[in-house]
């Protein structure tokens, strides 16, 4: 499995950057830190260039890396990498990669499953070139900021992608995982399936009567999605809750939940234009929402 | 449902969402096509102005690349009927366009020879007694050299040296944030300040430069811009110094002198002998720009630079290459080439026509008015659309609205260059955004007081300075 994790302010990604490598770990996959600078404009973008390189001339940081350097370092401060002598960042390579992609690499080991790069322009572009390019299996981002690029990045990017949002290190979390009978779902079970077991983490499978959906029909994936969880003998409780999907499932939410969704089989020009049940979910949780695909 | 159809309606959503406002500019064009010619205007004149219209949408938004736009500008001059192939052929290629193709690869020239080392070693030896007095120093090197070597050489030269200083500092402390900023502000400031100063300061100086030579058969020689513009660039350079200080108050303690010093490295003897060439390069192109302009161009003696050094073997053509803003230069060469068409098609004397117009309802002195609302929408054009381009679109109307009357295409010119407002305005401004160290907000928020104290400082030399010229 491959991760994306990509970082903007330090404030904001702390909370991202800890959740993305605990996933990492517990998957044992490679991860990708990825920091998108700035769109420069057409009219500037080959004179900031020149400055940049003659930053790299002076030794000093060029705009992106100090962030590299500080999610470098909170690694470090976690255990995410060990800390050795010769593993220190003060002495990195900058190595330009094509479409705007430059990686990072320190003089000293470090683990191969973690790579730092720095990507220029917008960001949407920037996130699907890097997953289509290096085939990343999850994009995680934090869950501030403007929400439309949630939005794009759930239509646009070949990934699953988590949203996170107010995540504290310190809660104890539970999965919820609301169920339907489209092929979505049945993704989204298999990942909840392979995060409860990785976390050892409480799951609460939850459906909403949708259309002409009988109750009884409903009651049934409910059983269904249980016995799978069974199987891998993980703990779970069910409910059936009555009203309109999106709110319904919105008002559940605990702030100590992670939501875990499928993609909407929507046709894909109406998801644009008038977004999708999925999507209004993880727009208005106010926890970790992750929407598979 | 289907895959592949999944596959496609996705990738051209993508499209769309990347590419909308050339949708909606394409769109908007189509519409006024079809609309009736207004009454006094021909229909070259009314189709110039359609592709005016798409032209600043998409250099705003930026949808498409700027080759792209500067293609589709030719084409579309041609293909509309504005002008024949030969003629937009012809004025493709003009001295504006060589400065822009000059000034970048002669920029790139001097960058590389590394010469901001030795300027900050001299940086210090005048201003270095006091940190106050190394800022102000910083900021008024940065506009002497701005004003005749252009922004982007010198805040690539003065970046380093800025970071060099501010290096340590923690910014999370207010005082430490604000002597970042006043550090930064106080070489941005200064560099687009310069930039005013004379016809080589800005590729849009030379640009105007060109219009009146070829629409009103005003020449204007460097000395005599110079005697314009270089008293407005000392007050807003004292204006700028104390908005500064003023905006950022900081006991520049953080401020390591010797952190810098120590960054400066020792030069050999190869650099030294490569810096005095570079140092008399620049000097000679400089001098003649003062005394060869009317016979050579602007534009041909700063190719002449970037020729010197590339025959010295001062650098190399594949680094002038791989640096050089080719995107820009056929920009500015399509836009220049449809300023003149706008002009030759009488675009521009029905636009300053239904500009009058309107000021004749108003009651005041429409003289007055009319210089204010031609500076103000210049900056502030400028500012979002970027100053070069901007006086190549709007530059014959300036000119239109009094033809035999320097003041008012001057005014435009150097009001383009106030670019304190929005970070796109200029490659400073850019260049300053992109160290992530400066907001677009915070750039916004100083910059609104300095951009009206500009207009102001404009209007009062222009009435009371220029008049005695």
């Amino acid at each position: 499995m491959k991760i994306l994790i990509a970082i903007g302010g330090r404030e904001f990604s702390k909370p991202t950057l800890d959740l993305g490598m605990k996933i990492a770990n517990s998957f044992k996959s490679s991860t990708t830190i990825a920091y998108v600078g700035k769109k420069i404009s057409q009219f500037s973008e080959k004179d900031v260039s020149v400055v940049h390189q003659n930053l790299d001339d002076r030794e000093l940081y060029r705009p992106g890396i100090r962030t590299l350097e500080w999610a470098y370092d909170f690694l470090i401060s976690k255990k995410y990498i060990e800390e050795k002598d010769s593993n220190k960042f003060d002495d990195y390579l900058l190595v330009d990669e094509e479409n705007s992609r430059m990686k990072v690499l320190l003089k000293g080991q470090q683990s191969d499953k973690i790579d730092l790069i720095m990507r220029t322009g917008e960001i949407i572009e920037q996130l699907k070139n890097e997953v289509e390019t290096n085939k990343h299996d999850i994009t995680i981002i934090g869950g501030g900021g403007n929400t439309g690029i949630h939005q794009k990045l759930v239509q646009f990017i070949d990934s699953s992608v988590f949203v996170v949002k107010n995540y504290s290190v310190s809660k104890k979390y539970k999965i919820l995982l609301p169920v339907n009978d489209s092929k979505g779902s049945d993704m989204a079970i298999e990942t909840a399936i392979n995060f409860a077991k990785s976390y050892k983490l409480n799951v609460e499978i939850v459906s909403v009567p949708e259309g002409k959906k009988s109750i009884e029909e409903v009651e049934k994936i409910l059983k269904k999605t249980k016995e799978k969880f069974s199987k891998n003998r993980i703990k779970t409780t069910t409910k059936l809750i009555d009203g309109p999907t999106v709110n319904s499932i919105v008002n559940y939410a605990k702030d100590d939940s992670i939501v875990i969704l499928g993609v909407s089989p929507k046709n894909p020009i109406m998801k644009y234009f008038f977004g999708s049940k999925p999507l209004s979910i993880a727009q208005k949780c106010n926890c970790p929402v992750l929407i598979t695909k | 449902m289907n895959e592949s159809y999944k596959v496609i309606s996705s990738s051209i959503l993508f499209w769309f969402s990347q590419k909308k406002w050339f949708v909606y500019s394409v769109i908007i064009s189509i519409f006024l096509l079809n609309l009736s010619t207004p009454v006094g205007l021909t229909v070259p004149a009314y189709h110039s102005l359609i592709i005016l219209l798409l032209v600043f949408m998409l250099v705003t938004f930026e949808p498409i690349p700027f080759p792209a736009i500067a293609l589709l500008t030719l084409v579309l001059q041609v293909v509309l009927g504005v002008a024949p192939p030969d003629v937009v052929a012809s004025s493709f290629m003009n001295d504006a366009v060589l400065f822009v193709m000059g000034s970048l690869m002669f920029a790139i020239a001097i960058v590389h020879q590394g010469l901001d080392i030795r300027l900050a070693k001299l940086i210090i030896k005048i201003f270095g007694k006091s940190k106050r007095m190394f800022l102000a120093g910083l900021m008024t090197i940065s506009a002497i050299l701005s004003s005749f070597l252009g922004e982007h050489t010198v805040i690539a030269i003065m970046l380093p040296i800025g970071l060099s200083v501010i290096r340590n500092i923690d910014t999370q402390q207010a005082d430490g944030k604000n002597a970042v900023l006043l550090t930064l502000f106080s070489i941005a400031y200064g560099t687009i300040i310069g930039s005013i100063g004379t016809p080589s300061g800005g590729a849009r100086n030379v640009i105007m430069i060109n219009y009146l030579q070829e629409f009103s058969n005003v020449s204007i020689d460097y000395w005599k811009w110079m005697k314009h513009a270089y008293p407005i660039l000392i007050i807003q350079l004292v204006v700028a110094y104390f908005v500064l200080q003023f905006t950022f108050p900081s006991s520049l303690n953080n401020i390591k002198m010797r952190g810098f010093k120590k960054n400066v490295g020792k030069t050999d003897v190869k650099k030294n002998i490569n810096h005095l060439f570079s140092c008399l390069i620049i000097i000679g192109i400089v001098s003649s720009w003062f005394a060869f302009n009317d016979i050579y161009g602007l534009g041909i003696i700063a190719l002449a630079g970037a020729l010197t050094f590339m025959i010295f073997g001062m650098i190399s053509w594949e680094e002038i290459n791989k640096n050089t803003n080719w995107g820009v230069i056929l920009l500015f060469a399509a836009t220049i080439s449809l300023g003149f068409q706008i002009n030759e098609t009488g675009a521009s004397s029905w636009l300053v026509l239904k500009f009058n117009e309107l000021l004749a309802t108003l009651p005041s002195n429409s003289m007055n008015i009319s210089w204010s609302i031609m500076a103000v929408l210049s900056g502030l054009t400028a500012n979002f659309f970027t100053s070069s381009a901007t006086v190549s679109l709007i530059g014959p109307m300036a000119i239109e609205l009094h033809p035999t009357d320097i003041s008012f295409a001057l005014s435009s010119a150097i009001a383009s260059g106030f670019s304190f407002l929005t970070v796109i305005s200029s490659p400073t401004a850019m260049i300053i955004y992109s160290t992530g160290l400066v907001s677009t907000k915070m750039f916004f928020r100083v910059g609104i007081l300095m951009f009206i104290i500009s207009i102001i400082i404009l209007y009062l030399m222009s009435q009371f300075y220029w008049v005695t010229l």
